[in-house]
């Protein structure tokens, strides 16, 4: 894999980790860039437990898989993202959310640029 | 140009006939109040009552008691001489001893403890912002004289600072206020969009609860006033009246002003602070603000002068000069709006309220170009040069000398209970008001103002509920009596009104006042004063009455316990809250750093393993 392709995995991998620690350390400031208000009781537990969950998994998955070359370590986070991008797709026309373009956009892009990275792999036994 | 030349004129007529020193003044300077004088015009008043007045409320930010000309100032401001001149001045007006509880008492009638702001956010300690009401913003039980005003058909703009929360739903265009320029933080540069202490990482100015950003020609005054006429014009057509809320920007620091200003002032302070202090005294005692020879406490965070090398006298004289000129400056913004008001007809039914948040401001340095205190302006980025100070670029502030001149002749100034820091002036003016050239002595409080404005437009208070939610009721009080003769006092002998402040403590009490000031410049003791007879707080009766200083000392427990008083920890103080909690404000970003490091570190090293196991695979 070349260099540009490892920097467009190990970039996004980062950011989507200083977002799992932003939850963890301070929610306050990071929910308002989801669109969300901090909820209290169990409502806060999920929304900081599951947002940091997402992202630091997220974030790992696509770092062990630049480290191990491993094909498959890219399908979670591809699925992830995938699926993310989904649900909010169908938010939108199940549920009358508003139409993320712009994080859909993203999802999107760094989905593909892990199946790029992982179709460069050789295809594991 | 032809405003700026009348007003010339003005000025110069006005101290050539003395009206802005004792002329006009002649009976109050005697401290007679002359309620025979009040004029009963039955046109007028028919009138008046047809038609609900529009209220200008003007609200300087850190403006000392003695800083304007009707209140013994050398500062020229014309604007402020007449609308005193056509209105009530009050002697006797008290407010928080620092900005945001004045503000949020000012425009709720409601305590600042109650109203969620006892303090100001950034001086707020952890362990106090667990209780509901310390947030330090305004909180959503109590209802803005701009909401109430707006419910009973008045347009409501507001130009200026806010500093009552920058959330969505604190913000002032959601707050009562239909058109809104508001700066949210404790203060900003006046000359461009930057913020003036590291505590933020920008200047926060949103307008209609938009972010908004500042045009290129920019000067806090000009610009405000230029918004506020803008504002009022876009609606005069359709009849309604308007409340405008005007908080100024002057004259908190950084002090800034045009050069044309400052260069009034240069040499004018050259004397120093303390001969100042005595001749704003002197001035004011001439225009009955204060009796004759009034004694004053000297602070004893005054410098000596006469200690002070030429070049920094030279250098604080300076100081002081931008700050007249930035007063200056401000008058003469407030000249502009009256000007349009009358262009536009709107003069004579207009009612104006000018008033201050709080006292001078002492915090700037002793000598600000000293290591280390000039790292602070020096990191953000601003210079101290004599040449252009006060200038674009520039940080200045007057510092515990001139401040103390400031508020001469009280003791102490902003952020303590003092009377310097509490006692600020206040100018009801306008056609509508029936007495005119008067003075009071009577005793008022910073709640008051809401009341006031609900009367002198005849809307009524809210209720326990307003708009389907429990609301606190306004504590304030009706100071229209006042303003027509009606009555000379309005706080009997018996009431009480409590203040506190990271536990400075206040009762007033008839004409007296218990109060304690916390270190570093007060030392915790309680005292008792005669503030009508001895504004200055030289003469401590606690002793002398001791029943009464007991009594008022338990009235004071029952006012902390009313309004949810909550004590500082321990080891508090002022300054040091704000440094903390600007370090408590880059905790988290560290946090997040140092965690992410943490959690790289494991693959960081699985990577490391992993190519040189490749390398010691690779033949």
């Amino acid at each position: 894999m070349n260099t540009v392709l490892k920097l467009l995995v190990l970039l996004p991998a980062i950011l989507f980790l200083v977002t799992g620690m932003r939850w963890l350390v301070a929610p306050a400031e990071i929910a308002p860039n989801f669109g969300l208000t901090l909820s209290d009781s169990i409502g806060l537990s999920s929304q900081i437990g599951n947002m940091t969950g997402f992202f630091l998994t997220l974030g790992s998955c696509m770092l062990i898989a630049l480290i191990s070359e491993r094909r498959s370590w890219y399908y979670p986070p591809m699925m992830l993202l995938a699926i993310t991008a989904l649900g909010r797709i169908l938010a939108w026309l199940l549920h009358n959310a508003t139409l993320a373009v712009s994080q859909i956009t993203v999802e999107v892009v760094v989905a593909l640029v892990l199946l790029l990275a992982s179709r460069r792999l050789p295809q594991e036994r | 140009m032809t405003w700026r030349f009348l007003r010339q004129i003005f000025c110069v007529s006005a101290v050539c006939s003395g009206c802005v020193s004792t002329g006009a003044f002649g009976i109050e300077s005697l401290g007679v109040e002359s309620v025979s004088d009040v004029v009963l015009d039955t046109t007028q008043q028919h009138s008046a009552s047809s038609q609900r007045p529009n209220i200008v409320f003007i609200l300087a930010d850190d403006l000392g008691y003695t800083d304007i000309a009707p209140y013994g100032g050398e500062v020229n401001t014309p604007s402020l001489s007449a609308l005193a001149e056509r209105g009530v001045r009050f002697t006797n007006y008290h407010t928080a001893a620092n900005c945001a509880p004045a503000r949020a008492m000012l425009l709720t009638g409601v305590d600042s403890h109650l109203a969620g702001v006892p303090n100001i956010p950034e001086m707020l300690a952890p362990q106090q912002r667990v209780h509901a009401n310390y947030q330090g913003v305004l909180g959503d039980d109590v209802v803005t004289v701009a909401t109430l005003l707006e419910d009973a058909g008045y347009h409501t703009y507001m130009a200026g600072k806010w500093h009552l929360g920058m959330a969505p739903d604190k913000r002032p265009s959601r707050r009562g206020f239909q058109r809104t320029v508001a700066m949210m933080d404790s203060g900003a540069d006046n000359w461009e969009q930057r913020p003036y202490i590291a505590l933020y990482d920008q200047a926060n100015w949103f307008a209609d609860g938009e972010r908004f950003t500042l045009p290129e020609d920019f000067y806090s005054s000009r610009f405000l006033v230029d918004k506020m006429i803008n504002f009022i014009d876009s609606n005069l057509q359709d009849g309604k009246p308007f409340f405008a809320y005007l908080p100024f920007m002057a004259v908190h620091s950084p002090v800034q002003a045009p050069q044309e200003y400052i260069d009034h002032y240069m040499g004018l302070y050259d004397s120093g602070w303390d001969v100042l202090r005595q001749q704003r005294m002197v001035r004011a005692a001439a225009l009955g603000i204060v009796q004759a020879d009034t004694p004053m406490v000297r602070m004893t965070t005054t410098d000596e002068w006469d200690a002070l090398s030429e070049e920094q006298r030279r250098y604080q004289a300076k100081r002081m000069a931008v700050y007249a000129g930035m007063i200056e400056a401000m008058d003469f913004h407030i000249g502009r709006l009256i000007e349009f008001l009358k262009q536009r007809g709107q003069y004579d039914n207009t009612i104006f309220i000018f008033t201050s948040d709080n006292g001078s401001e002492a915090s700037g340095p002793a000598d600000p170009r000293a290591f280390p205190k000039r790292l602070i302006p020096e990191n953000l980025g601003y210079n101290l040069d004599y040449d252009t100070l006060g200038l674009k670029g520039s940080f200045s502030t007057i510092g515990p000398g001139f401040a103390s001149a400031s508020a001469s002749p009280l003791a102490y100034y902003k952020f303590y209970a003092g009377e310097g820091g509490m006692r600020v002036p206040l100018i009801i003016s306008g056609k509508p008001v029936a007495r005119q050239q008067q003075l009071t002595r009577a005793f008022a409080w910073a709640t008051d103002i809401t009341p006031t404005i609900l009367s002198l437009t005849g809307v009524s208070q809210p209720a326990a509920r307003y708009a389907g939610r429990p609301v606190q009721a306004i504590t304030g009080r009706d100071l229209t009596p006042l303003l027509s003769g009606a009555a000379e006092r309005i706080y009997g002998p018996d009431d009480a009104v409590g203040y506190e402040l990271t536990d400075h403590g206040v009762l007033f009490q008839g004409d007296y006042k218990l109060v304690v000031n916390q270190p570093p410049v007060g030392d915790g003791q309680w005292r008792l004063f005669d503030i009508v007879a001895d504004p200055g707080e030289t003469i401590d009766l606690a002793a002398p009455q001791a029943l009464r200083f007991q009594r008022m000392l338990s009235r004071y427990e029952q006012y902390r316990r009313d309004n949810n008083v909550v004590q500082v920890p321990a080891g508090y103080s002022q300054i040091k809250q704000v440094w903390s909690n600007i370090l408590l404000q880059y905790r988290d970003a560290t946090l997040v750093f140092l965690l992410t490091i943490l959690w790289l570190l494991p693959f960081y090293v699985a990577s490391r393993m992993e190519s040189r196991m490749k390398s010691t695979l690779t033949p």
